[in-house]
């Protein structure tokens, strides 16, 4: 169980540089490196390449412990996004055209996606806010036209740049660089209508 | 380089987010973002609006060498601390002393329980003259004999106390201890092993300080009593 509390303490616990640092940063990987691996293998596509992301991902926790902001960022989305950032590098670098191996996904099914990759379901670690904020977003994706969805959940999980979406569906890189965009962007003034709304 | 505001920034914040910001524009935004705090706090609100939870379903588990490797490259042994005082070294050894502990008791519960030598009472001891009734009790294994005086009988400076054995037989008494108490424990000397049978007697007579000097009593004899059991 990744429970946001704890993984914060473990963070500023590797982030001190002391004589637990090391039993804290261990701790921290087997409580998400499971979670991380699994990230980084829905982008880079091979499992090798995958645990080589790991690897650095937690090269780069351990170096920027100390500039995790504590009050700011979730805990666990912040590793995310260093993992992530990482292996998008890596898929980048790599023969970014290969795309069978997310063939097979059934992409004509972002719902399905949607709720195979993400729990949507109250934590019970989670404050009110984080709740209702994740209430927010899967009934924002809901609403979202079809096409700007999936571009949006294939580049998040597959890590697709604009040109391997554009190859991927098959469509002019304008288009799909207009989904991405109007997607976000009709996310985020549907979730802030949440906020603002009745609740 | 100052990225834009509004509108621009926005867009931005929203394809890092997502990953689909790529190469130089990705790099510059980076950039900014350590450098405009405004970029950084734009980007936070972001993340606070698209920060899904993944599912359980994706977790693979990393190969058995991947810490190890990590250990070893960070150099990570320098930020442990030492063996003793590391807490789990001390719940290991809190877990190996609690075993330990349970293993001995259970191994003195498996042992026979120690020799309490219990004593049986073999004789009563009295004097015509007031001096005490005194209790002579027998080991088990017939090695130890006890006397217990009911009021407390000590000899004087000059004296001292000589237990004597009255065999059932007949003949001379035999000496079996000399004391300073009438109070006393003290192993039966070998040869006399299984001789304080019934039908024997105990005696007690005041000798001088360290015994009689004959081998006999000499002085008044203050308390006898038959064995009995």
């Amino acid at each position: 169980m990744l429970d946001d509390k704890e993984v914060r303490r473990l963070l500023l616990r590797t982030a001190a540089r002391d004589e637990g640092s090391a039993e804290a940063f261990e701790r921290l990987y087997r409580t998400c490196a499971p979670l991380l691996l699994g990230v980084a293998r829905r982008i880079v596509g091979r499992r090798e390449l995958a645990e080589e992301v790991l690897h650095d991902g937690f090269c780069a926790i351990w170096r920027t412990a100390e500039s995790f902001d504590a009050l700011a960022a979730q805990p666990v989305a912040w590793m995310v996004a260093i993992v992530r950032n990482r292996a998008i590098d890596v898929r980048a670098s790599h023969d970014v055209s290969r795309v069978d191996s997310y063939h097979d996904a059934p992409d004509d099914d972002p719902e399905g996606a949607l709720d195979r990759l993400f729990d949507w379901s109250p934590d019970a670690g989670d404050n009110e806010d984080r709740r209702r904020a994740s209430k927010w977003l899967r009934d924002c994706l809901g609403k979202l036209k079809a096409a700007e969805r999936q571009a949006l959940v294939l580049a998040y999980e597959h890590g697709l740049s604009h040109g391997d979406l554009a190859a991927h569906l098959r469509k002019p890189l304008g288009t799909v660089k207009t989904w991405v965009r109007r997607g976000m962007a009709n996310l985020r003034e549907c979730v802030e209508a949440c906020m603002v709304g009745p609740r | 380089m100052r990225i834009g505001n509004g509108t621009k920034l926005d867009a931005l914040c929203g394809e890092y987010v997502l990953g689909t910001l790529r190469g130089a524009a990705r790099r510059r935004f980076e950039r900014a973002l350590r450098e405009e705090p405004r970029v950084a706090l734009q980007l936070r609100y972001w993340q606070s609006l698209f920060s899904p939870r993944y599912s359980k379903m994706i977790e693979l588990q990393p190969s058995p060498q991947g810490w190890r490797r990590l250990e070893r490259e960070l150099g990570l042994a320098r930020y442990r601390a030492p063996w003793h005082r590391r807490a789990a070294f001390w719940r290991a050894w809190a877990a190996a002393a609690t075993a330990a502990l349970a293993f001995g008791i259970g191994f003195q519960l498996l042992r026979p329980a120690p020799e309490v030598k219990p004593l049986l009472e073999i004789a009563q001891l009295t004097g015509k003259v007031d001096v005490s009734r005194v209790t002579a009790r027998l080991s088990r294994d017939g090695r130890t004999l006890e006397l217990s005086a009911a009021r407390a009988v000590l000899a004087g400076p000059a004296q001292s106390y000589e237990l004597w054995l009255l065999p059932a037989e007949g003949g001379a008494p035999v000496s079996l201890a000399v004391l300073g108490s009438l109070d006393a424990r003290f192993a039966l000397p070998p040869a006399l092993l299984g001789r304080l049978r019934t039908g024997a007697k105990l005696a007690v007579s005041v000798e001088p300080a360290g015994g009689s000097p004959t081998g006999t009593p000499t002085g008044p004899v203050i308390l006898v009593g038959e064995i009995t059991a």
